[in-house]
């Protein structure tokens, strides 16, 4: 039988990389060597073929990783931050890396939701295959954290990143392309979910691209399906972030008119796909981002990216987020609970006895009421007929 | 592996169905007599009373042993007996005499007259091929008239010609459909003797019709007879008033020889009794089915005419007769025309009255027997009108005969109707019924060959296959019954396919004279179906079928208002496992990849999710059903009701309402007239199907989408598997010929109820959820052919179907 662990690879072998960094980074090679046997190779166990040496060492890797994780978690359980699990972050080098108005200006932007106290940033990446969600996150990162590769789907498996920064922990979370074949992959989403639980997403970033000039059904499944997983709350806490916004828009168009155009052709698409009523839709305001990933992008005087328009893209989007986060209701903590979505099977359990009763007093009384008039004003034949005589006058 | 299969046939010998029987030509006549015993019921005495000297006479009549023999068993022919009776029963003289005698004396004088009558010889030839030559002819010379007392006692002559000539008219009347000729038992054709031909004439003068009646015998070229009745038809004054008397069960008026040598003083007084004996018997006798309708059209019939002839008088026992049996009243005859010669005719008829009903066993040989039955069984199945008091209806008997069919106890049924020598005009309703054996059983076997590899049958391909049946009927004579079968496709391996059934069925359970019927059975059960649910939408890859095993009990009450329309109420109790393709039990359903891997992430297939769920649930039915046909076509409506109730017992406690209401309109389009061999009406049908479920809902259990009986032009499943489920079917039938055509328009939805299922069957394997489709049909015996589009691709296709849709 073959099992589907084999797509793993790809982002496993990011997850590799990231991991093994970050054992590196805090000496998890001691932790590994503390590792006993049994314990991967039980591990190995779970898995049909693991039999591809690179793939135990990526088990032993993950083993290794889930230990530090375990031991960390423990230690946050006693301090009370149990549900930060995941913030074994290093240092956010990356942010060196951008030009110094960026740096201060992200800076800023931390030190204000630093404010308002919030010390954890968790962004989650969705969007279908192709359209630079792992490019965005690189280049928010400011590190090549996700592989990106051009024509090639990166397999199913979700990463996360955290990075730390004065004292402020920046998680983002990866996710591969929810569509397959023209349909939306529920497997990618099943996986999707399973990664997400008992993490507390802060923000969603929706990434479409800003070339993509037609919108079907499957934009319309894939934001129904994202819905379907966080409720449509999510939307309080989202953005549509459209990459390629470094084009020349077709003939006579501007390019401001063609982003607005594009940007509505997709939130009516959110609108739709999530059934947000028209109503609910005044009270949620989704923004739109637009975002450059490709190394040609246009910079300033800074050294900062630019779009067409001049806007600096990288703290505009960070400053949108965290406006998002700011003023955008609560986080959403993804738990089993809302894995499962609600379940339709205790749905209106309770109303059965009322149902029943109407059933029972409306249903089958009518239609034993009219049974007995269909036996009362059957049309017999005449022979059946009560016998009717005639006498002479 | 013995075989004892008693095959039962069921024969239905309702009299009327019967072949006309033979006769042998001697009791031809008296035969015919019978059966025409109507005609003869007017036996006008002329002798005695010539029309002036008899005023309010009842003029007589018949006597009680032909009134008997004419209404009972022989009754059967009156309507069948079309072959004239010379014919069938000439047969049975040799032929080889015939043809000589022909030859020797016919060859005299046809010999001579053959020159000029060639052609005619010719066609005698030929007739005498084909019957047979077994006439005579006559020997004397052509075209004289001949005395009957100067026939041959010994010949057997043919008769080509038969003429009445109405002497008071002067007019000769040959059509043989004249009402005339069915007082003639002879026939054109026939071959009779002299003595025949000299009853007959009996028969013509006593029968009342006639005043004075002659026969001539005229004879033919060929050697054939030619027949001349000359008559004076009985005429009474004439009549504008009508009445219709029903004197079943009336003992006879008894004709009172009059003294020839009363004087003129006593004959007043013996008229004014017999009026007087007549009045009373007015009186006393009741009122008729007879329609006001049909009497005003005699009385019209009366009015216009001016004197009341003997052939008036038989128009309108035609007519009332008509009428009679028309209305199934079989048994109903008209025996006697009285109160002529005043200004009312008086019309006596014997409708029929059942004076007793009889039922009876026969054992296999046809002897009576002791019958296994309870009576009252046989009793609730007889429709009110073949009870003592009512009057016999044919129809009444069919029903009967169905009814009591739909038993399923006896081998053979008669209904038959046969004259109560004890009451005149009475009759007593016998049933006869066969018994089927109590027990029966029965073992079959087969051969399955499978194909092994190379497609080439092996030695260990071979699978003894069989069922055993058994049947255990009418226990206790209540028609209570066990029925059991057992069936495997593999002796060798029973446990890997053993489907099985035992039912018990109790009927009658509020005692078998409580007109309330209501039936209990209980059956134990096992089955095995492929599940729609997990079925792929289009597009998708063979899909792993999941098969779904039902072993169960179930116990439920059936109480029947109508033939059709009946609410059931009952308990399931069952388990159910999944099973993929290897028989193994499993748990999801599965999806192949693009990969060509397979997704084992489906939707969870039980409740339970272990792929085995136990429950007992609660099950109603209720179905109002008003539909009948309209000559072949079926016009009413249907509406249904049906109900699951999980009660919270059983794998994870389910508790469950889930419902469907199917509504189902067969609106007729246009009136017709009915009968057999008439067109049916055109009909629309108008079908709605809601289904929904709250609560714990198993795939299972889901409804299904697409597929013959749902969405035509998918595949069962094709569309998606949901909650609630709502389709709606406009369908048009025309007649074209003996079957009809049809076009039909449909769609299904899931309401938006797919989500609702665990597991979310319908998305996960990329089904749409709703559809609609297009099509025309025919319906070809049991198959129906049509030729669906399908909105969704937009493709058609076409498809054979067993059955019906709705």
């Amino acid at each position: 039988m073959k099992f589907t662990v084999g797509h793993l690879i790809n982002k496993g072998g990011t997850l590799r990389w990231a991991s093994s960094l970050a054992n590196r980074a805090r000496g998890g090679f001691r932790l590994h060597r503390l590792i006993p046997v049994p314990i991967a190779t039980t591990a190995s166990f779970l898995l049909p073929h693991p039999s591809a040496t690179w793939k135990r060492f990526f088990f032993l890797r993950l083993v290794s990783w889930l230990c530090l994780f375990n031991f960390l978690t423990e230690k946050m359980a006693v301090l009370g931050f149990v549900h930060m699990a995941f913030q074994a972050a290093r240092e956010w080098h990356g942010i060196q890396q951008f030009p110094a108005a960026t740096q201060t200006k992200l800076i800023e932007l931390l030190a204000k939701l630093k404010q308002e106290n919030v010390s954890t940033l968790t962004i989650l990446v969705m969007g279908k295959g192709g359209v630079g969600k792992s490019s965005t996150v690189n280049s928010i990162l400011g590190e090549r954290v996700a592989t990106v590769s051009a024509f090639q789907s990166e397999g199913l498996r979700p990463i996360i990143c955290s990075r730390a920064r004065a004292g402020f922990i920046l998680n983002i979370i990866d996710t591969p392309g929810i569509v397959e074949g023209g349909y939306v992959n529920e497997q990618a989403i099943g996986i999707i979910k399973r990664f997400l639980l008992n993490k507390t997403i802060d923000v969603l970033l929706y990434v479409d691209r800003l070339d993509a000039y037609r919108m079907d059904t499957l934009d319309k499944q894939v934001l129904n399906d994202i819905t379907g997983i966080f409720g449509k709350r999510i939307w309080n806490r989202a953005l549509v972030v459209l990459t390629h916004a470094q084009l020349s828009p077709p003939d006579g168009l501007n390019y401001d008119d063609f982003v607005e155009r594009r940007s509505q052709a997709l939130l009516k698409y959110v609108r739709l796909g999530a059934r947000i009523t028209k109503l609910e839709y005044q009270k949620i305001d989704i923004p739109v981002v637009l975002v450059e990933n490709s190394g040609r992008c246009k910079t300033n005087n800074n050294g900062e990216k630019i779009l067409p328009n001049g806007v600096a893209w990288i703290p505009s989007l960070v400053e949108t987020i965290i406006n998002v986060v700011i003023s955008g209701g609560e986080s959403i903590r993804v738990d089993q609970k809302l894995i499962d979505g609600p379940n339709p099977n205790n749905r209106g359990k309770l109303f059965i006895p009322l149902i029943l009763a109407f059933q029972y007093f409306f249903l089958v009384k009518s239609i034993q009421r009219a049974i007995r008039n269909d036996v009362m004003n059957e049309n017999k034949p005449l022979w059946e007929r009560p016998v009717e005589r005639f006498d002479d006058e | 592996m013995a075989c004892s299969a008693p095959r039962q046939v069921l024969s239905f010998a309702l009299c009327s169905a019967a072949p006309p029987r033979r006769r042998s030509p001697s009791d031809a006549v008296s035969a015919v007599h019978i059966s025409d015993l109507s005609e003869s019921h007017f036996q006008i005495s002329k002798s005695n009373h010539s029309p002036k000297s008899s005023r309010n006479k009842a003029l007589l009549l018949y006597t009680a042993t032909l009134s008997a023999a004419a209404v009972g068993s022989e009754f059967l022919f009156h309507f069948s007996s079309t072959l004239p009776p010379g014919n069938t029963g000439s047969g049975g003289s040799g032929g080889g005499g015939g043809g000589n005698g022909w030859g020797g004396s016919g060859g005299d004088g046809g010999g001579y007259w053959s020159r000029f009558f060639s052609p005619f010889m010719a066609h005698a030839q030929e007739e005498r091929a084909d019957s047979g030559a077994v006439w005579d002819s006559h020997g004397l010379p052509a075209n004289i008239v001949v005395q009957l007392n100067r026939l041959s006692g010994l010949k057997r002559y043919k008769i080509s010609e038969i003429i009445f000539f109405d002497r008071r008219r002067n007019s000769t009347l040959s059509n043989a459909s004249n009402s005339l000729f069915e007082m003639v038992s002879l026939r054109i054709g026939g071959i009779y003797t002299k003595a025949q031909i000299q009853a007959e004439l009996e028969t013509l003068a006593s029968c009342g019709m006639f005043e004075k009646v002659d026969l001539e015998v005229k004879t033919m070229p060929d050697g054939t007879l030619s027949l001349v009745i000359s008559f004076i038809e009985s005429t009474w004054q004439s009549a504008d008033c009508f009445r219709c008397i029903n004197v079943g069960l009336m003992p006879q008026t008894k004709q009172m020889e009059m003294d020839p040598d009363l004087t003129d003083r006593e004959k007043l007084a013996y008229y004014k009794s017999m009026e007087r004996d007549y009045r009373r018997r007015i009186d006393r006798s009741r009122s008729c089915l007879l329609p006001h309708s049909v009497r005003k059209e005699v009385t019209t019939m009366l009015r216009s005419q001016g004197k009341v002839s003997a052939r008036m008088l038989q128009k309108i026992r035609d007519k009332v007769q008509r009428w009679y049996h028309d209305q199934g009243y079989a048994c109903a005859q008209v025996v006697n025309f009285g109160n002529l010669n005043t200004r009312e005719v008086v019309c006596e008829v014997v409708e029929g009255d059942i004076t007793q009903l009889s039922i009876q066993f026969q054992d296999k040989l046809g002897n009576i027997c002791e019958g296994n039955t309870e009576l009252p069984v046989i009793h609730r199945e007889l429709p009110k009108q073949l009870w003592p008091g009512s009057i016999f209806n044919i129809e009444a008997g069919k029903q009967a005969l169905r009814n009591i069919n739909s038993l399923a106890l006896f081998s053979n049924i008669e209904v038959n109707p046969r004259p109560d020598e004890k009451s005149e005009g009475g009759i007593i309703v016998e049933i006869k019924l066969k018994e089927l054996d109590q027990k029966s059983a029965e073992v079959s076997t087969e051969w399955n060959i499978v194909p092994g590899r190379q497609g080439r049958p092996t030695l260990a391909s071979i699978q003894p296959g069989g069922s055993v049946t058994f049947e255990h009927r009418n226990i206790k004579g209540l028609n209570r019954s066990i029925v059991g079968s057992v069936t495997s496709s593999n002796l060798l391996n029973p446990q890997d396919d053993l489907s099985f059934k035992f039912e018990y069925v109790h009927p009658y359970i509020d005692g078998v004279t409580d007109p309330r019927n209501r039936t209990f059975r209980a059956s134990c059960f096992n089955s095995r179906k492929m599940s729609p649910v997990f079925t792929g939408g289009p597009g998708v890859d063979e899909v792993p079928p999941i098969w779904i095993d039902r072993v169960g009990f179930k116990a439920n009450i059936t109480e029947s208002f109508t033939r059709q329309s009946k609410f059931t109420y009952g308990l399931v109790v069952e388990e159910i496992t999944t099973r993929d393709e290897t028989s193994s039990i499993c748990t999801h359903g599965a999806r192949p990849l693009p990969t060509g891997g397979l997704s084992m992430e489906g939707p969870p297939t039980t409740l339970s999710g272990t792929g085995i769920d136990r429950l007992a649930f609660a099950q109603a039915n209720i179905t109002r059903d008003n539909t009948k046909f309209v000559n072949g076509a079926i016009v009413g409506e249907r509406n249904m009701f049906q109900l699951d109730q999980g009660l919270g017992i059983g794998s994870n406690f389910p508790f469950f309402n889930r419902h469907q209401l199917t509504v189902t309109r067969f609106i007729q389009l246009k009136g017709v007239e009915e009968g057999i061999g008439k067109p049916p009406p055109p009909v629309l049908v108008l079908h709605g199907h809601y289904g929904g479920c709250v609560g714990d809902l198993p795939s299972y259990d889901a409804f299904t989408l697409g597929g013959p009986y749902s969405v035509r032009g998918y595949n069962m499943g094709e569309l998606g598997a949901c909650r609630n489920i709502l389709e709606v079917t406009a369908e048009l039938r025309v007649p074209v010929r003996s079957t009809h055509l049809y076009a039909f328009v449909e769609h299904g939805n899931d309401l938006g109820s797919s989500k609702d299922v665990k597991g979310n069957p319908t998305k996960f394997f990329r089904r749409i959820g709703h559809g609609s489709s297009y099509g025309v049909g025919a319906k070809l015996g049991l198959v129906r052919m049509e030729y669906a589009v399908d909105n969704n691709s937009g493709t058609g296709a076409l498809f054979f179907r067993f059955g019906e849709r709705f």
